[in-house]
């Protein structure tokens, strides 16, 4: 058995249980998976209060229609996490440029800038996927966790990152297609 | 006969982690509909890049998470209307645009009916005074429930503000509005709601101004925030 099928396992009970009402259920995938929502939603978006709004409303959404979930189609982690990428890269795209503008003139002092890592680190297996992540990542050449970074963790398309880096778009797109290539084998052959 | 992939695989990779624009959307759902929505292959590339981007979130610190928020989900009615399926794939993420102009289009057409009862309702002593027929309408966005809106007119100076559903600011709170012009936020008054409601009329010229920004602010209305904002309006895009 790989390192990540227990905690999956887990993950798919915790969905069937929740299409029966299971509320527990519920509040075990919250548990397990809102902190590192927020902290996604929190990267791209750059604004707490914001990112609030993101996990709230793909959980909301998990909770109103588990059955949404296709286990066919991949883990639950990823399937949560997507969902709170695709919102949060949407309000960034939707609000960017006054949000920004806005961000520049008044001060972020409630902005949470701890790292509470500790304080959430005990849950079954993400410690572990962390690691195997940050890994992966680490392992990448330069120039490809970079586009992979801005893309994802910054939000931007591939035409915003070619014109804020002068990389030619043909450039960032095979960039991206190599970095994907070597973090989608290089996940994998942790958990063979 | 075996299908080339490698465009599909570039632009699902770009895809998969939120960057694709422009005229590869289209290619992408092109290319798609040519293999056919049961190329093996294709759900092969899409589910797992969708797998790997998944897990890039894991590579950071995880978040506290509002302790309130599990117990607010939980309260809500849990009905499974179709618009309520989590959106989690590229029709469903470029259907978002259409639906959010939508209702951008019909809060401000519900706004512009607000703000001319209020303008002809509101006592002169408020000091609103009757809107022009070249107005604009501009609706705030944020974290705070009920809606914000404010109306002028280009070229000439003076806003009014009408809000309702407002949550209070806070104890010893109220809300102050900024004209934030480049990166310097000018005061433009402060407000408190009144049962969520509020009626303001600012004097200052809104014509330069980038954005509108709304703050919880001490009762002193101070000069310059102290607060992020909780609402928030661009006027780049006001024609």
């Amino acid at each position: 058995m790989g390192t990540t099928d227990l905690p999956e396992a887990r993950d798919r009970d915790l969905m069937s249980r929740l299409r029966g009402g299971d509320e527990d259920a519920f509040r075990g995938l919250f548990h397990r998976y809102g902190p590192s929502a927020k902290a996604l939603a929190q990267r791209v978006v750059r604004q707490s209060h914001l990112a609030e709004e993101i996990v709230q409303e793909a959980f909301m959404a998990v909770w109103r229609d588990p059955d949404a979930y296709d286990d066919e189609r991949g883990s639950v982690k990823s399937w949560l996490m997507g969902m709170v990428h695709h919102r949060a890269v949407d309000l960034v795209r939707r609000e960017e440029a006054h949000r920004r503008r806005a961000e520049a003139a008044i001060p972020q002092a409630m902005e949470e800038q701890a790292d509470h890592a500790d304080e959430v680190v005990q849950q079954l297996g993400l410690p572990e996927e962390r690691r195997i992540v940050r890994a992966a990542l680490a392992d990448l050449p330069t120039e490809q966790r970079g586009v992979l970074e801005l893309m994802y963790f910054g939000g931007l398309s591939q035409s915003q990152i070619a014109e804020q880096t002068g990389i030619p778009l043909g450039t960032v797109k095979s960039r991206t297609l190599l970095g994907m290539r070597r973090m989608r084998d290089a996940l994998a052959e942790v958990e063979r | 006969m075996t299908r080339d992939h490698s465009v599909i695989e570039e632009l699902m990779a770009i895809d998969a982690l939120g960057g694709l624009d422009g005229n590869d959307l289209a290619t992408l759902e092109r290319e798609r509909a040519a293999h056919g929505a049961d190329c093996a292959e294709c759900l092969a590339l899409e589910r797992t890049f969708a797998e790997t981007a998944g897990r890039l979130a894991f590579a950071l610190d995880p978040q506290p998470v509002d302790e309130d928020m599990l117990e607010r989900i939980l309260a809500a009615p849990r009905t499974s209307p179709a618009g309520a399926r989590p959106r989690d794939d590229l029709a469903e993420r470029r259907a978002r645009r259409p639906k959010a102009w939508q209702a951008l289009v019909a809060a401000a057409a519900a706004i512009v009916l607000l703000v001319v009862v209020v303008v002809t309702a509101l006592p002169s002593t408020t000091g609103v005074t009757e809107a022009a027929p070249t107005q604009r309408i501009v609706t705030f966005s944020g974290e705070t429930d009920g809606t914000l809106a404010m109306a002028f007119t280009p070229g000439q100076p003076g806003a009014v503000f009408w809000g309702s559903g407002l949550p209070d600011p806070g104890p010893g709170k109220v809300y102050e509005i900024w004209m934030i012009e480049g990166d310097r936020p000018v005061s433009g008054g402060c407000v408190s709601p009144t049962d969520g409601v509020i009626a303001l009329r600012v004097d200052a010229n809104i014509g330069t101004t980038d954005t509108m920004a709304v703050t919880a602010e001490p009762a002193d209305c101070p000069a310059a925030p102290t607060s992020p904002p909780v609402l928030l309006a661009d006027l780049t895009t006001v024609v």
